[in-house]
């Protein structure tokens, strides 16, 4: 392999690498927000008891899972400003985008983990004499967040992958800097390898995290 | 501001064709990408740490980096790297494959794990030597109880591989952009096409819980 | 305690149940611990004869299960020494490596276990053909008939082609022994076999393992069931943090138990009756 490893060129852009970090971070964070309280919201809906607000939180979750994020992200840039008459500034956008998709699949984690509370914990509730609320709030909940966590840390950090596609509908964020500036300097292996050890270096700490939690989780079941 | 569905009926071709080509890529790379996958699973659980650490370093980076940038690096790295001019379907299938084998190895990896301990004691009770036990009982059980969550991963491949529209492969989703922009109709045509990725996705998922509840209750328990 | 179903008592020698009185098995100065505070076989001394079934009780912890594994080469000890049939088998001390250190020895021990670990991919007579095959070269014609065969002296000739998820618990534990059987161990092991069992299938067991006896097989049984070791048994032994308390003929040690201590564990474990 004969090329010219420069990085040199690189001094020149990390105001310009600086920003676009800014912007993913920006949209996986406030998207991991949303995604969180409002997978919250509807997973509370898919458990309801009424059909017709089962039914579509059901169907919203079915569809943010079953599309491509990008498809999901080109149909808002392109479709909502044309079919609601609005401007929404594109990090907006994409943070919606984003923060939807990740409703669908925190959604189905809070449900799973609601799921895998054994049921002789609602049972011994009943016979100790806690009402449903009491029994959901000081016995369900806390057993179904602790096993949905790692679940929820890991579609955080897949969002934070995700964000990398919002550079197709020019957002400036980390990739989109990226993409820009390997095509204007001719040098794409320099600056692709910053920005995929720039992602790594924000997911890696986080994913060893959760094994790190799973593997509690797992001595503290065992028990 | 008017909608007009009718309008996608007379581009069904191009928008099929487009599909054909996404399933060409998602069955290829599913294929080809489980294969490795099982490999790589093979590796990481390997006594020697030459093999088991660098497969977990690989594992951990193709998780931890977007998509988009491991289809570019190939895409625009690789022939810089290696010298030689790659054909962009080639990069295509070269880069969601090494993703594909990365997200299966995990696979495995945890449907190995899942063998309950005791079916390893039953072996050397039996004074199974440990090449007939990886054969005849690990392996078996180790496939059956990872099918349900590859199907899954073949279903993530499937949506991912829309990303390969960016690189200016004709696929569903790069057919459905063109046309939107060229008849200035995007709600119509984008949503059209998410409607063709779900009617693909959506009982694909819902055949990986059949499978789960029949089969593995039959062989896996 | 009813056992109207369960079989006779089948004969039991004649000679005294005493200590150091065996060659079919010897096991000398056996220490195990895990880490550093568990320690479950405390410089145990325990001998067997060819025609003994030992049933070892005790508390939890005790070492029981411990032993057993141990005998199968599923754990290793870190002391002490262990024959079998009157072959060094097993060397704790600092040249060996604690596991048995002869593969036809070992393959002459059939152990079954409390919670069934029959192979659930194959079908019952995939589970019993398997290592016949593959360790003592079987063909499969030869596996396939004896399968039939042994199948058919425990009541369960019809279940060939099913698979374990479709057998109830004792039929499964039955075809789990019926597996070690094909290998036709010098030794068997029983782990607690019916512990996970539902009563009215752990009859059905216990008779096969009765039925064993009356064909001589050596075995040593681990088990929670009083009546059942009061039973089988040719001598009982009690052990206690890794030690053996007392051993000796069930129903001398069942009535008029000489140490202390196992007095107090048969008195909260035997139920009046």
């Amino acid at each position: 392999m004969n090329y010219q490893f420069d990085f040199n060129f690189l001094s020149g852009n990390f105001g310009l690498l600086w920003d676009g970090l800014k912007v993913t971070l920006q949209l996986a964070l406030v998207s991991n927000i949303v995604g969180l309280v409002l997978g919250f919201g509807l997973c509370l809906l898919t458990l309801s008891r009424w059909f017709f607000l089962r039914w579509p939180a059901q169907l919203f979750i079915e569809f943010f899972r079953c599309t491509p994020v990008l498809l999901q992200i080109v149909w808002f840039f392109y479709c909502v400003p044309m079919l609601f008459d609005v401007f929404i500034d594109p990090i907006t956008m994409g943070v919606l985008a984003l923060g939807l998709n990740l409703t669908a699949f925190n959604a189905e984690a809070y449900r799973a983990g609601v799921q895998a509370v054994p049921h002789e914990h609602l049972d011994a509730s009943v016979a100790l004499g806690l009402r449903p609320w009491q029994s959901t709030l000081y016995v369900i909940l806390p057993q179904a967040l602790r096993s949905a966590v790692p679940v929820l840390m890991t579609n955080g950090i897949s969002i934070l992958q995700q964000s990398a596609l919002v550079a197709i509908v020019a957002v400036g964020d980390l990739m989109y800097v990226g993409k820009s500036i390997a095509t204007e300097a001719y040098r794409p292996l320099e600056t692709y390898s910053l920005i995929a050890l720039i992602y790594f270096a924000l997911s890696l700490p986080i994913a060893q995290f959760v094994q790190w939690l799973e593997r509690r989780q797992d001595t503290a079941l065992a028990r | 501001m008017n909608l007009d569905f009718t309008v996608v009926f007379s581009y069904w071709q191009a928008l099929l064709q487009g599909l054909a080509l996404t399933l060409v890529f998602t069955v290829g790379c599913a294929i080809l990408g489980s294969l490795c996958g099982f490999v790589l699973s093979l590796l990481r659980a390997s006594n020697s740490r030459w093999l088991s650490v660098p497969a977990g370093l690989y594992v951990e980076l193709f998780r931890g980096t977007p998509l988009l940038i491991q289809l570019f690096w190939v895409f625009f790295c690789f022939p810089v790297v290696f010298g030689v001019d790659i054909p962009p379907y080639l990069s295509v299938l070269l880069a969601l494959t090494l993703y594909m084998t990365a997200i299966t190895s995990e696979t495995f990896r945890g449907a190995l794990k899942s063998i309950p301990g005791e079916q390893h004691d039953a072996c050397v009770a039996l004074g199974l030597a440990s090449w007939n036990k990886t054969v005849f009982v690990v392996f078996p059980q180790a496939l059956l109880r990872g099918i349900p969550p590859l199907l899954s991963n073949v279903v993530s491949l499937f949506k991912e591989s829309a990303l390969i529209s960016s690189v200016g492969i004709a696929d569903l989703m790069f057919v459905g952009q063109n046309i939107s922009n060229s008849t200035a109709r995007p709600v119509e045509f984008l949503s059209a096409v998410a409607v063709i990725y779900f009617l693909v996705a959506f009982p694909l998922t819902r055949l990986v819980g059949v499978i789960e509840a029949r089969m593995l209750r039959r062989y896996a328990y | 305690m009813k056992a109207s179903n369960l079989a006779a008592v089948p004969p039991r020698p004649l000679h005294a149940c005493e200590k150091h009185n065996g060659e079919f098995i010897q096991l000398r100065d056996v220490y195990k611990s895990y880490g550093e505070n568990l320690v479950v076989m405390d410089h145990l001394d325990l001998d067997m004869r060819a025609d003994d079934r030992l049933v070892i009780i005790g508390p939890s912890g005790s070492g029981k299960s411990s032993l057993l594994r141990v005998m199968m080469g599923l754990e290793s000890i870190q002391g002490g020494t262990i024959r079998f049939q009157g072959k060094p088998y097993i060397d704790g001390n600092a040249r060996g490596k604690g596991k048995p250190m002869d593969n036809t020895l070992q393959t002459q021990v059939g152990m079954v276990f409390q919670h069934y670990t029959l192979f659930p991919h194959l079908s019952v007579l995939g589970n019993l053909i398997l290592a016949p095959m593959k360790v003592h070269g079987l063909s499969k014609a030869q596996a396939t008939e004896k399968a039939r065969a042994l199948l058919a002296r425990l009541g369960l000739e019809s279940k060939l082609n099913v698979y374990p998820s479709q057998l109830s618990g004792g039929q499964k534990q039955r075809v789990a022994i019926a597996r070690a059987l094909m290998l036709e161990p010098k030794l068997m092991l029983f782990d607690e076999v019916t512990s996970a069992l539902d009563p009215e299938m752990v009859i059905e067991v216990q008779n096969v393992m009765l039925q064993l006896a009356e064909q001589k097989m050596a075995m040593i049984i681990v088990t929670h069931d009083m009546h059942f070791a009061r039973h089988i048994a040719t001598r009982v032994v009690f052990c206690a943090n890794g030690k053996v308390v007392e051993q000796g003929h069930p129903d001398q040690l069942f009535t008029q138990p000489r140490e202390p201590r196992t007095r107090e564990f048969l008195e909260k474990v035997l139920h009046l009756d």
